[in-house]
């Protein structure tokens, strides 16, 4: 492995002569390190730079300063000595933190919001989505054809009712008759003095258009006209006052005053509450909720207890299944070896929402491949009756999940050198032996973090619930929405969202209690299978 | 010596550097003003993959004639209504977006859709279509197309329509097919698909407002009517006569009609290129009532939304009111999708088909699917007591537990 | 099992052959093997029988192969709003790039985390696997905030670019793959880098020249789930991708069938059964480097 740039220098150690080898190694093998070095940084900075020089004109100054300064600290790891590890954790860690800590940081936050149907966005986006619906047309009012005109940057409307009357008007003075407008096929279209907006001018100040309401008289009883198009308009009354001053809606019919009471909606004094509102930080609302919830709380030792057996169970299986066949077709006298390893891989090269219909299919009580042609015309309720269902969730997920085991296990089986298991073949040992106190503790070494791992995954395997049994089956006496087959992840999607009502507040409540649960689960298991001794070494 | 040369190098390295990253700087500078304009005149409508055709010529045709660009964005079905309701409030939505009107509820209470005005149009329409679009008084939805379910008939089998249920299921068994009537279930049952019997009971969900929207205050669905129809179903389900059957899928359907093993199948316009492309000689019946009342399936009006937050609303609501509401763009939409058009004009026209002409007629007894949030908490029991009649539980008992919980979840 | 080789084993000289022989050493793992392939192999039947039945439904009948057409694969092929071969170039790409980062990236921690000695190592392993646990409700919401904001500032880098989603799954990089990695870079025995560090190579060059190729099973591994993983991706990918030419398979066959009375499962099954075949490729090709480290291992 060694290359040949060194060969000089250890031919005559002389003090002078090894330091020019030094200079000699840095500037041959170095140097060509140092280029590349150079080259991949300089791209690195190049990009920084780039993105300073958008985010200083855009006058993003925190994301400034961030970029800035994650930028000076990777060019301080890499341009100075030493700081190995983090020359090598740097770019992997960067990715990380971006992508993976900032969602487990945002779904924290939203967490402590009220994040959920009806608190979707800001106030602001709340208060335009409400007095936009609050414009309701004047009953029996007509269909008025409009004109946009400009004159010295004011709008106004050219309006042309249907009995063909023109009249003018703009958001300070009311409709009036005009007498001197151009007509063109019964329809006002240009009045001098005035710049008639063509349909792109109109496109180009649509914000201005569509916010432009021009009173019908002096009564604002009477309405105002209003366009959405720039070519019809209409006689609109708002059944809702907002007051900026006091914060408030008002509804001008009943004159039921609603107001922001810092629940993120505007509320009246009734209770009644305004929809849309608002997101707002609700701090621990979400996780008293979370263990006061009566679809939660009655099921919760039973969904605990089968999410913790199904996670532990699929996590054996798929490990134990995969080990055994990589052993099996890890012998090089086998013929054919590639062919079936090849199948082996193809339950995992398929979309799994795919095999999971497939699979539901195939159990189906009176139609299912399993029981109409395996068992001659069983009825055998696979997926409807409570344990039988648990089973074949288990045997799916087996199904799903041992190609990857299979492959991880063929993989860490190459790092148990070979002599070893000779040696103690010839020293008579029996195969079961040689797997169990050779094989098996050096594989460990490898794969319990990620048999841990497998674990938290199928603690939180909403998918494969969700997609084969929904849950189900479910008992139809119970009063809450959770069936046999619910794991803790997919019992929460169902409360938090059900039909059409989505709380992510909730939500992202419940899952930073299932992750505060699958860590501790899974640190204490780290602790237990010395993985965590083993780093000590 | 060594020092200095290794300093050197870093030194070296550190210009290097600088000058790649002036070099970055200074060509990409020059683009970020042209986006404004561009963005200004460009409507971007998000469509489920199947319309992105049929939509396309339409698009043009507007570009052509107003200048505004039509970006048609083919979205998946199944996550276009989430992506919608996240993506608005950010400012990164669509202008428009393709969806169906039992969304209105959830879209209306999050505040991401503007109310369109349909002005004297509206009287163009079905009227189940405007009924369906309106929320709250206000028509949120430009409605393109309206989906119901209505009775396929095998003609070469059955000859003639049935006349009841009762009917049906004579006419279906003479046969000697396996399925003299087919309708689809789950595990969880399927309501809407079970609705037109239902309600053939007298036994709506809700009842309706002086506006004639649903009112969440009135269920009706555990009336005497409900349990008249939970009796009957129990004695079509596996205790009964065993033609429904949760354990008939959409799948096992369609596969069992098309190949001509049953007479009669209860389902919507979407299975219509299955059975014909099957060779099936295929009648469209009203749906076959089993009690003294009309079947009316739900109906489920398609159309269109635009975004609270959009830029473009004039263009938006131009591209909707007075270009997607003509008769010629609602003909290709139903060209693309054989589903009944919104627009009456266009649905006329689409009748002289005798199949679209047999789902027209079944819509028009059938009425809007619930769009109040109400429903949601519907939806959660209903499916599942549904199911549990089919297989054998008591049915009074059952849909009084059914009503009593939808009550408890409404409050 | 195969006890009775025992003797055998050193006396090389050839024997008649016997059915019982040949069983205890090899042919029960061909046993075993038929076993496997028909679980493995069998409900995937179901979807080539769907994808040769132009009208098939997924699971609506027993009678596979029923009908035997390549209809579906041509529609597919040919339809104009589907662009197929540029779905499948784009994962392709996608899911190349992906993995060769990911191992890369992920083998670099790896070998931090196994050779190197530093305050925080111990919670840094931990935190890698903690934070892939966490569950994934709001990725999406998070996800697309993220690249919104960042498509914002640099275009193409930001939403609907395929950079950007590659980045994305960048960040699941350093996870549980990497600590397969640690694990495989512990067996290793450190005497292999001190006698290489004597002999004054730098750090850089023994772990790209010498460990990187020792560890070259593992990394062959990480490297295939890493592309199954992105090839199989749907949710990410069809919230940032929008244009449908940039978009990759799972993306584009997804629409085919997401709504469920219009779902085209024959042409999605010819789909899925394409996208299966570079996985496939991919796994033959690289089988000999998994399987292959078993001599390379024992020359050291």
């Amino acid at each position: 492995m060694r290359t040949d740039d060194t060969d000089v220098s250890t031919t005559k150690p002389s003090k002078r002569q090894h330091r020019a080898a030094m200079v000699a190694e840095a500037a041959s093998g170095g140097l060509k390190a140092i280029l590349v070095k150079m080259a991949l940084l300089g791209v690195v900075d190049a990009v920084a730079l780039y993105g300073l020089f958008i985010l200083f004109l855009q006058q993003q100054w925190l994301i400034f300063a961030l970029v800035a300064l994650v930028t000076l600290v990777v060019n301080w790891i890499y341009f100075t000595p030493g700081k190995l590890p983090a020359k090598y954790l740097t770019p992997g860690v960067i990715f990380l933190v971006v992508f993976q800590i900032f969602v487990v940081g945002y779904t924290a936050y939203i967490g402590f919001t009220n994040y959920s149907t009806g608190h979707n966005s800001d106030k602001a986006q709340a208060i335009s989505a409400l007095m936009s619906s609050a414009q309701e047309r004047v009953p029996d009012s007509p269909s008025y054809a409009v004109t946009v005109l400009d004159q010295f940057g004011t709008l106004s409307f050219l309006v042309t009712d249907p009995g063909g009357e023109v009249s003018l008007g703009s958001a300070d003075s009311p409709l009036a008759p005009v007498n001197d407008a151009t007509i063109t096929g019964g329809e006002a279209v240009g009045l001098d003095g005035y710049t008639t907006l063509s349909f792109q001018d109109i496109l180009s100040r649509t914000a201005e258009i569509t916010a432009l309401t021009v009173p019908f008289s002096d009564d604002p009883n009477d309405g105002a006209l209003r366009t959405n198009d720039g070519s019809s308009a209409y006689l609109y009354l708002s059944s809702l006052v907002y007051d900026e001053q006091a914060d408030t809606m008002t509804d001008a019919q009943t004159g039921t005053v609603f107001s922001d009471t810092g629940d993120g909606a505007f509320v009246s004094a009734t209770g009644e509450e305004m929809l849309p509102g608002w997101r707002i930080n609700v701090g621990f609302d979400n996780f008293a909720r979370a263990f006061t919830e009566k679809g939660i709380r009655t099921p919760l030792i039973s969904v605990t207890l089968w999410t913790i057996t199904f996670a532990a169970l699929s996590m054996a299986t798929t490990f134990f299944l995969g080990l055994f066949l990589a052993i099996v077709f890890n012998d090089m006298r086998m013929k054919g070896r590639k062919f079936y390893r090849v199948a082996m891989i193809l339950p995992y090269a398929f979309p799994a929402f795919l095999s999971a219909l497939v699979w539901a299919g195939m159990l189906s009580e009176s139609f299912g491949f399993v029981n109409q042609v395996l068992l001659g015309g069983a009825q055998i309720p696979w997926l409807t009756n409570e344990w039988l269902a648990k089973i074949s969730i288990l045997v799916v997920n087996l199904w799903l999940g041992f190609p990857y085991m299979f492959l991880v296990c063929t993989g860490a089986l190459q790092s148990i050198p070979a002599e070893l298991e000779e040696a103690a073949t010839v020293d008579g040992a029996r195969p079961w032996a040689v797997f169990r106190l050779i094989k098996l503790p050096l594989l460990l070494v490898s794969v319990a973090p990620l048999l841990i791992a497998s674990f938290a995954f199928n603690f939180n395997n909403f998918n494969l619930i969700y997609m084969l049994t929904g849950g189900g089956p479910r008992d139809a006496a119970a009063d809450v929405n959770v069936g046999a087959t619910d794991i803790l992840i997919s019992m929460v999607y169902k409360v938090a969202f059900t039909g059409q009502a989505r709380d992510y507040g909730l939500a992202s409540a419940f899952s930073i209690i299932i992750f505060i649960l699958v860590a501790v689960i899974s640190v204490i298991a780290f602790r237990k299978t010395k993985a965590l001794e083993e780093l000590n070494r | 010596m060594t020092v200095n040369t290794k300093n050197l190098l870093r030194l070296g390295a550190l210009l290097g550097v600088a000058t790649l990253a002036l070099a970055g700087c200074s060509p990409a500078s020059s683009d970020d003003t042209a986006g404004d304009a561009a963005s200004a005149s460009t409507l971007t409508v998000w469509i489920d993959a199947e319309r992105v055709d049929a939509l396309k010529p339409a698009a043009a045709a507007y570009t052509e004639k107003t200048g505004v660009e039509v970006d048609l964005v083919s979205k998946d079905n199944a996550t276009l209504k989430d992506d919608f309701i996240q993506q608005v409030p950010t400012g990164k939505g669509p202008d428009i977006t393709m969806g169906a009107h039992d969304w209105l509820g959830e879209l209306v209470t999050n505040g991401v859709v503007s109310p369109i005005e349909l002005g004297d149009k509206a009287d163009d329409f079905l009227p189940v279509a405007i009924t369906a679009s309106t929320y709250d008084g206000q028509v949120y939805e430009l409605p393109y197309a309206v989906e119901n379910l209505a009775l396929l008939r095998n003609a070469d089998l059955v000859p003639e329509a049935a006349t009841s249920y009762d009917d049906m299921i004579a006419k279906g068994t003479a046969t000697g097919v396996t399925y003299p009537f087919l309708v689809e279930q789950g595990v969880d049952g399927n309501p809407y698909h079970l609705y037109p019997f239902q309600t053939s009971f007298g036994a709506p969900v809700f009842g309706t407002d002086s506006t004639g929207g649903y009112d969440a205050a009135q269920l009706e669905i555990g009336n005497a009517g409900g349990e008249a129809f939970a009796a009957w179903l129990s004695a079509q389900g596996k205790t009964g006569t065993g033609v429904f059957n949760t354990e008939i899928t959409g799948d096992i359907a369609k596969t069992a009609f098309t190949s001509g093993d049953a007479a009669f199948w209860l389902t919507g316009p979407w299975n219509v290129g299955a059975a014909l492309d099957a060779g099936i000689n295929l009648a469209v019946d009203p749906i076959a009532a089993p009690s003294t009342g009309a079947a009316a399936p739900f109906a489920g009006v398609k159309g269109f939304f635009i975004s609270e937050q959009s830029e473009n609303k004039v263009a938006a609501n131009d591209f909707l009111v007075n270009y997607m509401a003509t008769e010629d763009v609602q003909t290709a939409l139903f060209e693309s999708g054989e589903v009944l058009p919104a627009l009456k004009a266009s649905a006329e026209a689409a009748s002289s088909d005798p199949i679209v002409a047999g789902f027209a007629a079944v819509g028009a007894e059938a009425v809007p699917m619930p769009a109040i949030p109400a429903m949601g908490q519907v939806w959660q029991f209903w499916g599942i007591a549904q199911a549990a009649i089919i297989n054998g539980e008591d049915p009074t008992a059952t849909w009084q537990k059914l009503a009593a919980d939808v009550q408890g979840a409404i409050g | 099992m195969t006890s009775v080789d025992e003797g055998t084993r050193v006396i090389p000289q050839k024997r008649p052959f016997t059915f019982k022989r040949w069983f205890g050493r090899t042919g029960w793992r061909h046993a075993i093997g038929i076993v496997m392939v028909v679980f493995s192999g069998f409900p995937l039947l179901y979807v080539l029988s769907a994808s040769l039945n132009p009208q098939g439904t997924l699971t609506g009948s027993n009678e596979l192969f029923s009908q035997v057409g390549f209809e579906a694969y041509a529609r597919i092929l040919n339809s104009p709003d589907a662009p197929f071969a540029q779905w499948f170039g784009n994962t392709i790409v996608i899911a190349g790039t992906t993995s060769i980062l990911t191992v890369f990236l992920g083998a670099l921690a790896a070998y931090s985390f196994s050779r190197m000695r530093f305050t925080g190592r111990r919670v840094g392993l931990l935190t890698l696997v903690l934070v892939q646990m966490f569950p994934q409700l709001l990725a999406v919401v998070a996800i697309f905030l993220v690249m919104s904001t960042i498509g914002d500032l640099f275009p193409a880098i930001g939403l609907n670019t395929q950079v950007g989603l590659i980045m994305v799954y960048l960040g699941g990089a350093l996870g549980v793959n990497t600590y397969l990695m640690y694990g495989f870079f512990n067996t290793i025995p450190s005497s292999i880098d001190e006698a290489a560090k004597i002999d004054g190579a730098s750090h850089a060059r023994i772990f790209f020249t010498i460990i990187l190729r020792l560890v070259a099973p593992i990394l062959a591994v990480v490297g295939l789930l890493s592309f199954i993983a992105t090839t199989n991706d749907f949710v990410v990918a069809s919230v940032l991708l929008i244009d449908p030419e940039k978009q990759t398979l799972a993306v584009g066959l997804y629409k085919l069938v997401s709504n469920p009375n219009y779902a085209d499962w024959s042409a999605f099954s010819a789909g899925a059964v394409l996208a299966a075949l570079p996985v496939m490729a991919l796994f033959l090709y690289l089988q000999k480097y998994i399987v292959g480290g078993l001599t390379a291992g024992s020359d050291k």
